[in-house]
């Protein structure tokens, strides 16, 4: 991360805000984060009660840090990075838990316990509209083996879509946080030439694998291509075809999640794979939120092109002080731009006029989204880890 | 019309006799073609997508290339039927299963598909001479819409007339109950009627703007479909050699 | 005006995201899902078996009998029928019953099948086509798949019998 303070760390920047003010504005958030763990923290269990407290207070405090100093990428990647790891973590032990194995057998097929993870909604759509039927080995409403059913996750899907847009891809895709880890990981960019039409193979693949799971009837990227299956849940291997799907699965995790975000200090999996993102990045035409590039203070230095994890910016669209329909609210560019060309914006109003309210009115939209979704992930996970230390 | 009629007891084509070429089958042939044509789209889909979307903008265009795909396609249809009728049934049935001609089909529909990636059928078009491979394009635009080659929706649509999809089969099977070869040419003709009405709406796809982004994502998608094609038509083939 | 127009909109639009965002969570898992349910939505039924044509019930267990699943054409699965036993924890070691699976007050299938000591494993066992338009087969013999199989899935022993296409296929 290229911020001011980091290129100049003898000059410490003064902080954003003052303390009371922070705390002033963090006190919703907090609130809020109190009222979503409040039945963890009345029912019974020291493990859940301290990972839902946990929960509170990190997601209060990441806000408060981001009121305070007025940076956004910088503490939401805290939370993000945790989420990604973590999630693993806690949704590996409740399938070891629940079915002894991460692998999915049929008969989990035929007792619809797979997860629906949103993945797979841009696969469902065609065949959902055409035939009601939904083509995934899941149940449509939560049960007792699966609390993650379609319709809770088309719930989500919706709600966090219509407050962020393609932000889902910063603050609530349980994925995207573990190439954030691994891209924050090194000093210095080791890859710095990415062909630009990389950015477009997600738009090409989310037409094939829409396409191919109409016509074959069955999640095509969720059988093949997904690079998180290595790390959550896949087909058991039984054959030479699933030994084949398995290979694709830990060969693309550990090329697109875990190496090239190493070498590149971008998420390349989201960047230049997910069709997902793809998808989620036509609903930024819909979204109120946005960055943009107030013309008049921009220098063109492309300290912001830098920062982006996912080539959301070009000279071109920098020069028409707006990001590419790819951008994901992640803030990088905002925090990066020491002109503070880069701001946030609320469509409908001049631009550069007010950018900390249009923060503002995002930040607590997708903040308290990621306390509700991510908060308790992060929270149901410690609780395991928790649960496998030899303490009490 | 006098046509040659197979005896319903021996299966040989025997007799020259008069039937009405419009005879009841008409109603069911293109009422079967036009209950199956969604099953048509999901089977040709990913072939017809990305090489619709690989086009250049234009009704004119598309149309022109629909209409030799569809022109293909029928050829293909007819050429089935006729193959049908003087075989029998048991072709039909035994097609189906022949998972090698399957896999051969898969394998070169993969083939043209990357073709129409790599930008072939346009390379003596205006707008490949004005632009480097996919992405920008430099001067001018053309006047007049290029005018991409026949040869790749006359192959596509060949191809995929010959595919082996389930209506495709269920039409064959009947095709094979016929008594004239008139009927069953007939009959093949009229269902392909009925499925090619639901590949008008892919028209649509003629006004959307061509972008060099758009023509990029759009090759890229063909490029991805031939693999899913290549692999599976290939696994296929490997499969019949290994197993028989 | 105009411009004062849209700020006022952007701002309303902006709270009203924010009240969607606080009525998240407390209408996702009832009114919600419930609605999308409403709609008629269902999982395809070659994972779930479909829906249930009738139940026989027998000595401490029952026998859900499923409506025949014809496949999307372009899946690779056959047509199969689903027999439920459940519970299975009910189900003696070993039995044998016929079925009438189309209704037709005739037996259709003969299932013989012989339960694990694991409540985990799959049962053995074998399905006797008795009529023409389903096919017999053996577990652990056969290849499972979506449309022959014998297994045990949410407390209860799922049977699904391969039923013979009248017209040629893939």
């Amino acid at each position: 991360m290229a911020s001011a303070a980091i290129l100049h760390p003898k000059r410490r920047p003064p902080p954003f805000r003052t303390v009371g003010r922070s705390v002033l504005l963090t006190l919703p958030i907090a609130l809020w984060a109190l009222l979503m763990f409040t039945p963890t923290l009345r029912s019974p269990g020291l493990n859940h009660h301290i990972g839902a407290a946990a929960a509170v207070l990190f997601m209060t405090l990441l806000f408060f840090l981001m009121m305070r100093t007025g940076k956004t990428f910088r503490w939401r990647r805290y939370f993000f990075v945790a989420l990604g790891f973590l999630f693993p973590v806690g949704f590996i032990a409740s399938l070891i838990h629940l079915r002894g194995s991460m692998s999915i057998s049929l008969e989990h097929m035929l007792g619809g316990d797979t997860p629906f993870c949103h993945m797979v909604i841009p696969m469902i759509l065609i065949p959902a509209a055409l035939t009601r039927t939904v083509i995934f080995p899941g149940s449509i409403l939560p049960t007792a083996t699966n609390p993650h059913s379609v319709a809770v996750m088309i719930g989500l899907w919706l709600a966090l879509t219509l407050v962020l847009g393609k932000a889902w891809c910063s603050y609530a895709c349980f994925f995207g946080g573990i190439e954030e880890g691994f891209a924050a990981l090194p000093k210095h960019i080791r890859i710095r030439k990415i062909d630009p039409r990389l950015r477009l193979v997600p738009w090409a693949l989310l037409i094939a694998v829409a396409v191919l799971s109409a016509a074959l009837f069955e999640p095509v990227y969720c059988m093949w291509l997904c690079p998180f299956k290595a790390v959550t849940e896949f087909p058991a291997v039984t054959g030479v075809k699933t030994a084949i799907q398995m290979g694709i699965f830990v060969a693309l995790f550990v090329g697109l999640v875990v190496v090239l975000p190493f070498l590149t200090k971008k998420r390349t999996q989201c960047g230049f794979f997910c069709p997902f993102g793809a998808f989620q990045s036509l609903f930024n035409k819909i979204n109120l939120f946005e960055i943009r590039f107030d013309r008049t203070k921009c220098v063109d230095c492309t300290l912001c092109q830098t920062a982006c994890p996912t080539m959301a910016l070009s000279a071109e669209s920098i020069r028409e002080g707006k990001t590419l329909l790819n951008c994901m609210k992640c803030g990088a560019c905002v925090d990066s731009c020491k002109k503070h060309a880069a701001v946030w914006h609320l469509k409908g109003t001049p631009v550069a006029v007010k950018p900390e309210r249009a923060r503002l009115l995002f930040l607590y939209g997708a903040w308290a989204l990621a306390t509700m979704l991510g908060g308790s992930i992060i929270a149901n996970s410690l609780a395991t880890i928790l649960g496998f230390l030899p303490i009490r | 019309m006098v046509v040659t009629v197979r005896s319903s007891a021996t299966g040989v084509a025997s007799a020259a006799v008069a039937v009405p070429f419009i005879s009841t089958n008409t109603a069911e042939a293109l009422m079967l073609g036009l209950a199956t044509g969604p099953v048509c789209i999901a089977s040709c889909g990913p072939v017809v997508l990305p090489w619709m979307l690989v086009q250049p903008q234009g009704v004119r265009v598309h149309a022109r290339q629909m209409t030799l795909f569809l022109g293909a396609r029928l050829v293909g249809y007819l050429l089935f039927a006729s193959l049908i009728w003087m075989a029998g049934a048991a072709i039909a049935r035994t097609w189906g299963e022949q998972t090698w001609m399957v896999g051969a089909v898969q394998v070169l529909l993969a083939g043209g598909l990357l073709i129409y990636a790599a930008g072939w059928p346009h390379a003596h078009c205006a707008m490949a001479q004005s632009e480097p491979p996919g992405l920008v394009q430099i001067g001018a635009a053309p006047a007049e819409p290029p005018r991409p080659r026949p040869t790749g929706a006359v192959a596509l649509g060949f191809l995929t007339g010959i595919n082996l999809c389930p209506p495709f089969l269920v039409a064959g099977v009947r095709v094979a109950q016929l008594p004239s070869l008139a009927n069953a040419l007939a009959f093949f003709a009229l269902f392909f009627l009925g499925t090619a009405v639901w590949f008008m709406p892919l028209l649509s796809l003629s006004v959307v703007r061509r972008t060099p982004s758009f023509l990029t994502v759009a090759r890229m998608a063909a490029v991805l479909l031939a693999c899913w094609y290549g692999f599976s038509g290939a696994s296929l083939l490997i499969e019949k050699a290994i197993y028989g | 005006m105009h411009k004062r127009l849209l700020a006022v909109l952007a701002y309303v639009g902006a709270a009203l995201s924010l009240i969607v965002a606080a009525c998240t969570p407390f209408v996702l898992m009832g009114a919600f899902s419930e609605a999308v349910a409403r709609t008629g939505v269902h999982v395809d039924a070659v994972y779930s078996g479909g829906t249930i044509a009738r139940t026989v019930m027998r000595d401490g267990y029952q026998i859900d009998v499923y409506r025949p699943v014809q496949p999307h054409a372009l899946q690779n699965v056959d047509p199969f029928v689903q027999i439920a036993f459940r519970p299975a924890a009910s189900l003696p070691r070993r039995f044998n019953t016929e079925l009438d699976l189309d209704g037709d007050g005739r037996p259709d299938v003969r299932v013989s099948l012989v339960m694990p000591r694991n409540p985990r494993a799959r049962p053995s066992g074998e399905v006797v086509a008795l009529s023409e338009a389903y096919r017999s087969f053996r577990m652990p013999e056969s290849e499972v798949g979506f449309s022959e199989l014998i297994a045990q899935s949410n407390g209860a022993v799922l049977v699904r019998i391969p039923v013979n296409q009248p017209s040629a296929g893939r």
